[in-house]
């Protein structure tokens, strides 16, 4: 009795423990280190024939798969930009290890780096919204811009912590969302539909953007989460129910989303229709099958700059760091163009980022690259839709 | 009470509960002889898969085999379990036997560094990206029943090969000169050393078997999940301690037990429980805490008893 007793407050005391841990956590630009040297962001810093830009990414943890395809095209760009101009780019990477334990103190880690390194003019990423949050704090308070090609968080850029710092070259939630809702709704025609986020903020924004917009239309939607770790989704997959027309799984990792597209078939729910969001854009989830769909950036895949980017990659397009690309255009044509007397300010940076207006041909991700006063694209206002062939996706209309 | 779910669950924390009860196994027999928490195994493990599908491209790939389905299976284990039973002998040689008189503190960060090491060495070699092993191709998608249980044909391999190998370790350990040596090494290494036993050759063979079981159990894993990467054996690993700290570490039915007992909670937590699938770990280690509470010596564990 004492035992059952010990055993009940000890879980107690445990959850007790995990709120606290919980709590320390929501709040993690409270709990950022003290704000680097303010100076740093007004300092003049002679451009000289090469320029650095600051660039973090999961290239290492649970998240390295979509990390390195963000280290690629970042990498991308800037051999292709150095090999046809007189000045030259180098990038300042700092692991953010996204999705490990410590993954958002490593970003701020991170990000304390880059603020203290007086060469470093501009920043591409982080990728994860949470890190954004995390890393706030130090990156302004070093008066230095970011602009990342992954996080899709709709308040990082309405909640007016950032404006005039952050920028993305991704659309919010609330774009890609509305677009996936709508052709389930509209041209699909579904009511019942099941949702599974990956537990990452990317995923969840996307899956609560999805969900209250086929509720509000009448829809019948069950939802669940899974751990971007987990392989195993056959538990899961005993939980949708057969007469399910739809799974909606908005996730990161193309092989888990082929991995669970297959258990699907594996527990005889091959025929219920799969649809993922723009991080599983990839023939690795295409190649499920011809019931899957996805929504992603309108990007041309016979561009020359995929072309070029397959060449060096075994044919992977690699589509996930695609925005990562223009991320870095963005950086680098902004330091260029604060750089023209010579020397640059962490300020003038940020206004010249702020002005960007790269015109649609030579941007990657099929629209101008221009910004809002949030920091947002104001060129992006609809997502595209594709289905897969058995083997790659094809765009369809919406 | 929908029969249909529960079934599923049933076979679902079946398989996965038997890739747990090879892990554990590895821990346990380690933690009996050295009582040293290996926390480098789950990488054992991890590099396990990674053997199976280079194995599996070397003879042609999952789409065209130069050798039948079955032969390829078949070959796959065995070069994984080779390749990690020596690994594991390696590791121990170089990570754990130097240590072996120091403070118990100093072989448990080493075996933190070698959990490390293995996972960025991991990251280097094979690459961040998943690699499927195209189980499909390779077997296609059979299913068996029995009763209203319906495996998959991979799950269902899972679960025998698992059951096999198990059995085979009980006889060795209990029947072999070499089990006798492990189980008296376990009982007081110094005896065993006067009475003649080569206790590193024992600690080497226990590696080496414990190391090939986190091996079979890396193919397996690729089997029935498809894919594998560099990180997989971190959560892995944690579930294989659990089973084993669960089951009683140093107990060997008790590994295999706690396996069963860890699948089959993570597979009813997440069919049946409140945002089961999102929470299906909070879950399991919380019936870890429960049980080491009620039981600190685990469900077959014994309490050790300290003369003075």
């Amino acid at each position: 009795m004492r035992r059952r007793a010990t055993a009940i407050a000890a879980l107690l005391a445990l959850g007790a423990a995990l709120a606290i841990v919980a709590g320390a956590y929501a709040t993690p630009e409270r709990a950022a280190a003290p704000a680097a040297d303010a100076g740093s962001a007004a300092a003049s810093v002679k451009c000289g024939k090469t320029r650095t830009i600051g660039f973090m990414a999961p290239v290492t943890g649970p998240a390295a798969s979509i990390g390195i395809q963000q280290v690629h095209w970042a990498q991308y760009y800037v051999a292709t930009y150095n090999k046809t101009h007189k000045t030259k780019f180098k990038l300042q990477t700092e692991d953010t290890q996204l999705g490990a334990p410590t993954g958002t103190a490593e970003a701020l880690k991170g990000a304390q780096a880059l603020a203290g390194s007086s060469n470093v003019l501009g920043v591409v990423g982080p990728a994860g919204s949470n890190e954004i949050v995390g890393v706030t704090k130090s990156l302004k308070d070093a008066g230095l811009a970011w602009v990342s090609g992954s996080s899709t968080r709709t308040s990082l850029t309405t909640d007016g912590t950032r404006t005039g710092y952050m920028f993305r070259t991704v659309p919010p939630d609330a774009v890609q969302g509305t677009t996936a809702a709508n052709f389930i709704l509209n041209k699909l025609k579904y009511k019942r539909v099941y949702i599974i986020d990956d537990q990452e903020s990317y995923s969840t924004g996307l899956a609560d953007a999805v969900e209250a917009r086929l509720k509000a239309a009448g829809a019948t939607v069950s939802r669940d989460g899974v751990s971007q770790q987990q392989s195993d989704f056959s538990s899961l997959i005993a939980k949708i129910a057969r007469d399910t027309q739809i799974v909606y799984i908005p996730w990161q990792l193309p092989p888990k989303g082929q991995a669970f597209g297959n258990q699907m078939k594996a527990a005889g729910k091959g025929t219920i229709k799969l649809m993922g969001a723009d991080g599983l854009y990839d023939s690795s989830f295409a190649g499920v099958g011809a019931h899957v769909y996805d929504t992603n950036f309108p990007l041309n895949p016979k561009s020359k700059i995929i072309a070029g980017f397959k060449k060096g990659h075994g044919g992977d397009g690699e589509y996930f760091g695609a925005p990562t690309y223009a991320a870095t255009q963005v950086i680098a044509t902004a330091i260029d163009r604060a750089c023209k007397k010579g020397s640059a300010t962490r300020a003038s940076v940020r206004a010249a980022i702020r002005s960007t207006n790269i015109p649609a041909a030579k941007s990657l991700i099929g629209v101008a690259l221009r910004f809002n006063r949030n920091g947002d694209l104001s060129t992006l206002h609809k997502f595209g839709l594709y289905k897969s062939n058995g083997k790659d996706f094809v765009p369809i209309a919406g | 009470m929908n029969w249909s779910l529960f079934f599923d669950l049933t076979v679902s924390g079946l398989t996965l509960g038997s890739l747990y009860a090879l892990i554990a196994l590895g821990y346990s027999m380690v933690y009996g002889i050295l009582k040293l928490l290996n926390f480098a195994h789950g990488d054992v493990y991890m590099i396990g898969a990674f053997v199976g599908w280079y194995t599996l491209h070397a003879l042609g790939g999952p789409l065209n085999p130069t050798i039948s389905g079955a032969a390829v299976l078949f070959v796959m284990f065995i070069v994984s379990m080779v390749a990690c039973g020596v690994l594991g002998v390696a590791i121990e040689r170089f990570a754990y036997r130097p240590l072996r008189n120091a403070p118990r503190i100093a072989p448990l960060i080493s075996a933190l560094g070698v959990s490390i090491f293995l996972q960025n060495s991991a990251l280097l070699i094979f690459g961040a990206g998943f690699r499927d092993y195209g189980t499909f191709d390779l077997i296609g998608v059979k299913t068996f029943n029995i009763g209203q249980l319906f495996f998959s044909v991979t799950q269902l391999l899972t679960v025998v090969l698992a059951i096999l190998l198990m059995i085979a370790l009980t006889v060795f350990v209990a029947r072999s000169r070499l089990g006798k040596a492990m189980r008296s090494t376990s009982f007081d290494r110094e005896a065993a050393s006067m009475m003649g036993i080569d206790v590193d050759r024992v600690i080497s063979v226990t590696f080496f078997i414990g190391s090939a079981l986190a091996g079979a159990a890396g193919v397996m894993f690729g089997l029935v999940f498809g894919q594998i990467y560099h990180f997989m054996g971190f959560i892995a690993g944690l579930k294989g301690f659990t089973a084993a700290v669960l089951g009683g570490i140093g107990s060997i039915p008790g590994a295999m037990v706690g396996g069963l007992i860890v699948g089959l909670a993570e597979s009813y937590a997440t069919g049946y429980l409140p945002q089961g699938s999102t929470f299906q770990n909070l879950y399991v280690f919380a019936l870890l805490i429960l049980v080491i509470l009620i039981r600190p010596s685990g469900l077959f564990g014994k309490a050790a008893i300290t003369k003075v």
